[in-house]
């Protein structure tokens, strides 16, 4: 790996954790609260301390662990020709795939299977055993999984996948495949 | 500067297609370290001959490459070739032709009293009437008699001849010192008659010329291999290892008395540990593969631009061990080595991976091809686009670029098969540590690794495991465009070779 590979996987790694840990929770309580919480009694403080946050931390070390496991199979690999390198894309994509499914599937887990394998309610008094998320809420839900992979996978191994492996990632030969 | 390479018989033209691998290599420089113009030339009456063919397809090939290349690269097949032809010292006549067709008896009669005689004499019916169309049958007499016939003021009025002698005397003309190399073995037919005659004809024609700044050297071929098997009886006048050592001591003996009239260096290279051929009376059957004997004869004329070797006359060598020859028993070992190692690792490298993955690009898009292979923007159009340029790159498709693509590939192959010759062809009991002859070929694996392509001393001390193709497209890849003169497959080519080693 060039140096600069491991300067932008620092930065990209740091730039996650600042993202995820505080910049989305902000961005959920200040720019979208109407999305997730359309009169339905929803407590956005507490859905983003016990529903939303354990989701997009889990989804955060998912994606740390598949971009640590991406690192050291293409920093390790001897690949005898275009086509084998190739054929990484198709590893990489399957880890986005199933990178996207996690993140659904965490959010999911935590605003609503959680709180009925516990059989209670996340809010006092409405007898519900899940967070009310409204249809618009789920939308925007999904569309930060979708961002927070490009974000933690995509970024990092556009920006530092090593050797031949520097152009495998989607976009990477059109960002950077000029001399 | 210019020199000029004659190979004389079988052996001759075997020691040429090494010199223009060595050429190819980048081992026949001047003092300024440039390489020099050489000029390639193949004396052999047997016009059928593999042995002649397989020189010619070595010296055709590079030739077709380096103009391809047309000095589109700072390092990879820099050096200029010309080849003059082969030409027969029977070419004057039709068919098949035999000793006393060339020395009709009724006019030998007629010229003198008793020549038909002598004739008789000196020639038993058998090799008189013996077919000459595959060479001189491993008999100097015949070679002897049919060589010094050759007017070579006659046959520098035309032909191959003028070419070549007119090309020395412009060299010579414009202040330089070429050099007019002969090779040829001392115990066979044609070299062993072939080699002293041309010597001294070419230094009589020299000096009638004024030319005294040409040298003329030579190296000869001392035994170095034994037939396997015997000639069926019905084969007539023929080679037979007995008689090398025979022919040998003789040439050697006129060597003594006359060696200076013919040669200014002479470089004398023998092997006591035969390699074993299958008997072949000339022709296409003749097929001997190569040997070390024929690279160390081509050295000869390295050694010989050296103008601190112009005391001595006579050269020899020996090894270190018995049984075994390594790159330090090579002359000039450590840059020879360094040069041979570079070309077969990128024979290799080539032929077994760059080139295929050229092949594969022409199947999908540039883009869909860069996702793979990082390296080939460094050099091609990355849009891919079927003409025009960009940056200066032209398009991996383009029709120019594929042709000198097909060049380097025939020539690398051509190389690789010599190495393997060489390497495979050491003699009973005797070793190698140069290379591994088993991975001195082409293979459709996408061969990777180099790291046991060479071995000894001029194998690179790099860890195995990073010494592969790939780590080389990933060096491509890295470096800056400033460091990359060229492009297209010349380009390519001329980087590879620089990072083969």
């Amino acid at each position: 790996m060039r140096p600069t590979q491991y300067t932008w996987l620092g930065i990209t790694f740091a730039g996650g954790i600042v993202w995820i840990f505080l910049a989305q929770n902000w961005i959920f309580l200040n720019i979208f609260p109407g999305l997730l919480s359309i009169g339905n009694g929803l407590d956005l403080e507490e859905y983003l301390q016990t529903g939303s946050s354990p989701s997009f931390t889990f989804l955060w070390f998912s994606c740390v662990t598949a971009l640590i496991t991406w690192v050291i199979i293409t920093i390790n690999g001897q690949p005898r020709n275009a086509a084998e390198v190739r054929r990484m894309r198709t590893g990489w994509w399957i880890a986005s795939s199933i990178l996207i499914g996690l993140g659904l599937l965490y959010q999911i887990f935590f605003t609503v299977f959680i709180w009925q394998i516990r059989g209670n309610t996340p809010i006092e008094g409405s007898g519900l055993n899940y967070y009310p998320i409204p249809a618009v809420g789920w939308l925007l839900l999904i569309v930060f999984v979708i961002l927070d992979v490009l974000l933690l996978f995509w970024l990092p191994t556009l920006l530092a996948s090593p050797r031949s492996y520097r152009f495998v990632v989607p976009g990477a030969v059109k960002l950077f495949g000029g001399r | 500067m210019s020199i000029f390479a004659i190979g004389v018989g079988g052996s001759g033209a075997k020691c040429l297609e090494a010199l223009t691998h060595l050429h190819a290599c980048g081992l026949l420089k001047n003092n300024s370290g440039n390489s020099v113009r050489l000029g390639t030339f193949l004396v052999e009456p047997d016009q059928q001959s593999t042995l002649l063919a397989r020189a010619e397809t070595a010296i055709n090939r590079y030739q077709k490459m380096h103009n391809l290349l047309d000095n589109k690269t700072e390092q990879f097949a820099r050096g200029e070739l010309r080849h003059y032809g082969n030409w027969s010292p029977l070419s004057n006549s039709a068919g098949s032709i035999s000793l006393d067709q060339v020395f009709p008896k009724a006019v030998l009669r007629t010229q003198a009293n008793g020549l038909a005689a002598l004739f008789d004499c000196l020639f038993p019916p058998e090799e008189q009437s013996a077919e000459l169309e595959v060479g001189f049958r491993g008999r100097p007499p015949i070679g002897s008699a049919v060589m010094s016939r050759i007017n070579l003021a006659t046959e520098a009025q035309t032909g191959q001849w003028q070419h070549m002698l007119s090309d020395i005397q412009s060299a010579a003309g414009s202040g330089e010192s070429p050099v007019i190399h002969l090779f040829g073995s001392v115990f066979g037919g044609t070299g062993a008659s072939g080699v002293p005659t041309l010597g001294q004809m070419l230094k009589s024609w020299l000096r009638d010329q004024g030319l005294n700044s040409v040298r003329v050297h030579a190296s000869l071929l001392l035994p170095y291999f034994d037939f396997e098997g015997q000639a069926p009886e019905d084969t007539g006048v023929h080679a037979e290892a007995r008689n090398f050592q025979l022919n040998t001591d003789a040439a050697l003996q006129y060597l003594r008395s006359s060696g200076k009239t013919c040669f200014d260096h002479v470089y004398l290279i023998g092997s006591d540990i035969k390699a074993r051929y299958g008997f072949s009376i000339g022709g296409r059957t003749q097929d001997n593969a190569a040997h070390l004997v024929e690279l160390l004869a081509a050295l000869g004329m390295r050694h010989g631009l050296d103008p601190s070797t112009d005391g001595a006359y006579a050269y020899v060598l020996s090894r270190a061990t018995q049984n075994q020859i390594t790159w330090n028993d090579i002359p000039d070992g450590e840059i020879v080595g360094e040069a041979l190692a570079r070309g077969a690792r990128f024979a290799v490298a080539w032929l077994s991976n760059i080139s295929l993955e050229l092949d594969a690009a022409q199947q999908i898009s540039m883009q869909s091809l860069l996702t793979g292979a990082p390296w080939a923007r460094q050099f091609f159009q990355p849009t891919g686009k079927a003409s025009g340029t960009q940056g200066g790159r032209p398009s991996i498709r383009n029709a120019d670029e594929l042709a000198i693509k097909t060049a380097i590939d025939s020539y690398a192959e051509t190389l690789l098969q010599w190495l393997k010759q060489l390497t495979s062809n050491t003699g009973t009991g005797f070793a190698q540590e140069l290379f591994s002859p088993n991975l001195l070929q082409r293979n459709s694996n996408y061969e990777n690794s180099l790291a046991k392509v060479v071995c000894g001393s001029a194998r690179p001390t790099q860890e195995e495991r990073l010494d592969t193709v790939d780590a080389i497209k990933i060096r491509i890849d890295e470096l800056n465009p400033e460091q990359i003169p060229h492009n297209g497959v010349a380009g390519l080519a001329d980087t590879i070779w620089s990072l083969a080693l």
